[in-house]
C-alpha cells in the first residue's frame, strides 16, 4: 500500500464529501441534536448524549457511506478510479477513513459543545476511541450493504429495516423493559449495542464489565474481518459492475 | 507491444462467448483500430487489454510479459479514454484534474493540454456545467495526464462537433509522432480510416480481416477509373479497368480530345469494404 497515495484519495474523499455537501448536512444534523439537547435537563442529557453519539457513529455513517457510493454511481467515477494506479485497498481504505473522519468530526461538535455548555464530564481518550471503533464498523458494514443496494431509495429502506431490527432491542433494554439475562447475551452480538457501549464507557457512571472490552474487541476485530473478508474481495466486482458492463 | 493470442471472453450472465478467441498484435508507435458495431466486442476487448475484466482465456502480453503478472504500476504507463466522459462533476474542470495528477508518478503539462483542447479558460468552471463535448474533450486530457506510452481511446470522437473532433485527431497524431501508442475503438469508418495505421474488423467477438486502410482498399476496393467528360454540351461517365490504363487507347484518345471535367480512381470506402468482408453494415447492429 502506497501511504502518500492512499493521503490522496482520503483527501479526495473528504473534498468530495464537502463538495456534494455531505459535511454540511452532518454538520446541520450536529447543531440540530446539539439545540434538543441544550434543553433537555441533566438527568435526560446523561442517557440521551450517549444515545446520539451512538446514532451519529451508527445509523449515520452507514447512511453517510451509503450516499457516498450513490454519488459515485450516479457519476459511474469508479471505472476511471480502477484505471488509476491506486489498488482496491487503498480505494476502499481510503473511503473507511474519509467517512470515519467526517463523522468524528461532526460528533466532535457535539461533544465539544456540551462540554464548555453543560460541562458534561466524560473521558476524552475513551470517547473518541468508542466514536472511532463504531464509525470504522459502521463504515465498513455500509459500504458492504452498499454493494448491494439498486437505488437510494432502497438503502434508505432497507436502512430503516436495519434500525429497527437492531435499535429497538437495545433501546428496550436499555430503558429495562427487556431485563432477562438472555438478552444481555444476545445483545453482544448487535453492533448497534456494541457502539451505544463503547460510547457509553466514556461517561462518568459507566460501569466497566467484560462486555465493554467484548464490545470494543467486537467492533475492532469484527470490522476488520468484515473488511477483510467481505468488502475488499468484492470491492473489485462491484466497481466493474458500476462501470456498466 | 500488446500481443493477443486466442483470446476469448464470456460474461457471468452469458451462455456465449462475446469475445471468440481473437488474435492481433499492437506493435510499438502505431495507431491500432478496432472497427466494428455496437456489441461486436470492441468494448469489452479494450477492458480486457486494460485489465478492468480478468476471466479471459487465451494469452495476452504486454512488452512480452503476461498482462496478468503485472500490478497496479501497469496504470503508470497507459491511459484509457472511457466512451461516456467520467468526471466529478461537483468539482471544476481543475481540481478534477488535479486530483488524478496526483495518483501518478508522472505527471503531463496540464496547462498545455488544456489550452490544446480549449478548457483552458473553463478551467474552473464545475464540470456539471459543461457540455458533452467540453466533457469529452476534459476525457482525453484526463487519459494524457500521466503521460502514457499507450492510449486506450473508446470512441473518442462519438459526440464531439467536426472542429473539435479534428482537434482531438490531430492531438492522437502527434501523440503516436512522439512515440505513443494508440488502440482505438469506433464504428466511425472515418476516424479509423484518417487515424489508424492498421485496423481490424471485428464482428461478433471475431476479427474478420486485419490490415492497413490503404491495402484494404487496394484489396478489395475497384480496380477501375471514371472519367467525366463535355460531349455535345453534355457530361459524359466512362469507367476504365485500372490495369493498364496507359496502354488503353479509348482512354487515352478521350484525354487528349475531349474536355475533361472530373477524374476519379474507384476507391472504395472502408465502410464499404467493412461490409464487403463482414457481411454486416457498421449501422444496423445494435448492442
Amino acid at each position: 500500500m502506497n501511504l502518500n497515495r492512499l493521503w490522496v484519495l482520503v483527501k479526495g474523499e473528504l473534498s468530495r464529501l464537502n463538495k456534494y455537501n455531505v459535511t454540511s448536512i452532518s454538520i446541520l444534523i450536529a447543531i440540530m441534536w446539539s439545540i434538543i439537547l441544550f434543553f433537555v435537563d441533566e438527568v435526560a442529557l446523561a442517557s440521551l448524549l450517549p444515545l446520539i453519539l451512538m446514532l451519529d457513529a451508527t445509523l449515520m455513517s452507514v447512511m453517510y457511506i451509503g450516499s457516498v457510493m450513490f454519488f459515485e454511481k450516479s457519476e459511474s467515477t469508479i471505472s476511471t478510479m480502477l484505471v488509476t494506479p491506486s489498488t482496491s485497498s487503498e480505494l476502499v481504505l481510503s473511503k473507511v477513513l474519509a467517512n470515519t473522519i467526517h463523522n468524528i468530526f461532526s460528533s466532535a461538535l457535539i461533544i465539544i459543545a456540551f462540554f464548555f455548555i453543560k460541562h458534561v464530564e466524560f473521558n476524552w481518550f475513551l470517547i473518541f476511541l468508542g466514536i472511532f471503533a463504531a464509525t470504522a464498523f459502521h463504515t465498513i458494514a455500509g459500504l458492504y450493504l452498499a454493494y448491494f443496494q439498486k437505488n437510494f431509495t432502497g438503502m434508505l429502506v432497507n436502512i430503516m429495516i436495519l434500525a429497527f431490527v437492531l435499535l429497538i432491542p437495545t433501546a428496550l433494554y436499555e430503558i429495562g423493559i427487556l431485563t432477562a439475562d438472555f438478552w444481555k447475551y444476545l445483545l453482544l452480538i448487535n453492533p448497534i449495542q456494541a457502539a451505544a457501549e463503547v460510547i457509553g464507557g466514556a461517561f462518568t457512571g459507566y460501569v466497566f464489565t467484560y462486555v465493554y472490552y467484548i464490545s470494543l474487541g467486537y467492533m475492532i476485530i469484527g470490522g476488520l474481518l468484515v473488511y477483510r473478508l467481505l468488502v475488499l474481495p468484492k470491492f473489485h466486482d462491484y466497481a466493474i459492475k458500476q462501470s456498466g458492463v | 507491444m500488446f500481443k493477443v493470442e486466442d483470446l476469448k471472453f464470456k460474461y457471468p450472465n452469458n451462455k456465449e462467448d462475446v469475445i471468440r478467441g481473437i488474435n492481433f498484435e499492437i506493435k510499438e508507435g502505431e495507431i491500432f483500430g478496432f472497427l466494428g458495431p455496437s456489441g461486436a466486442g470492441k468494448s469489452t476487448t479494450q477492458k480486457i487489454l486494460i485489465k478492468i475484466l480478468e476471466d479471459f482465456r487465451g494469452k495476452i502480453s504486454y512488452n512480452g510479459i503476461d498482462i496478468t503478472e503485472y500490478g497496479n504500476e501497469f496504470y503508470e504507463e497507459i491511459g484509457v479514454s472511457f466512451e461516456m466522459p467520467i468526471h466529478f462533476s461537483k468539482m471544476t474542470c481543475m481540481e478534477n484534474i488535479n486530483f488524478f495528477l496526483q495518483l501518478y508518478k508522472n505527471n503531463a503539462d496540464c496547462e498545455a493540454l488544456l489550452k490544446r483542447v480549449g478548457l483552458w479558460e473553463d478551467r474552473d468552471k464545475m464540470v456539471g456545467e459543461f457540455s458533452k463535448g467540453m466533457k469529452i474533450r476534459l476525457n482525453i486530457v484526463r487519459a494524457l495526464l500521466n503521460e502514457p506510452k499507450m492510449l486506450f481511446l473508446d470512441e473518442p470522437t462519438n459526440g464531439l462537433d467536426p472542429t473539435n473532433a479534428m482537434i482531438l485527431k490531430d492531438m492522437i497524431k502527434e501523440f503516436r509522432k512522439d512515440g505513443g501508442t494508440v488502440f482505438i475503438t469506433s464504428h466511425i469508418m472515418s476516424d479509423i480510416d484518417q487515424l489508424c495505421d492498421r485496423v481490424a474488423f471485428i464482428v461478433e467477438g471475431q476479427i474478420k480481416e486485419i490490415d492497413t486502410p490503404r491495402n484494404l482498399k487496394i484489396r478489395y476496393g475497384n480496380r477501375t477509373l471514371k472519367l467525366e467528360y463535355k460531349e455535345d454540351g453534355k457530361s459524359v461517365l466512362k469507367e476504365f479497368p485500372m490495369d493498364d490504363i496507359g496502354k488503353n487507347d479509348e482512354f487515352l484518345t478521350l484525354l487528349q480530345t475531349k474536355e475533361v471535367e472530373t477524374i476519379h480512381s474507384g476507391e472504395t470506402t472502408l465502410e464499404d469494404i467493412f461490409i464487403k468482408v463482414t457481411g454486416v453494415s457498421l449501422k444496423d447492429e445494435s448492442e
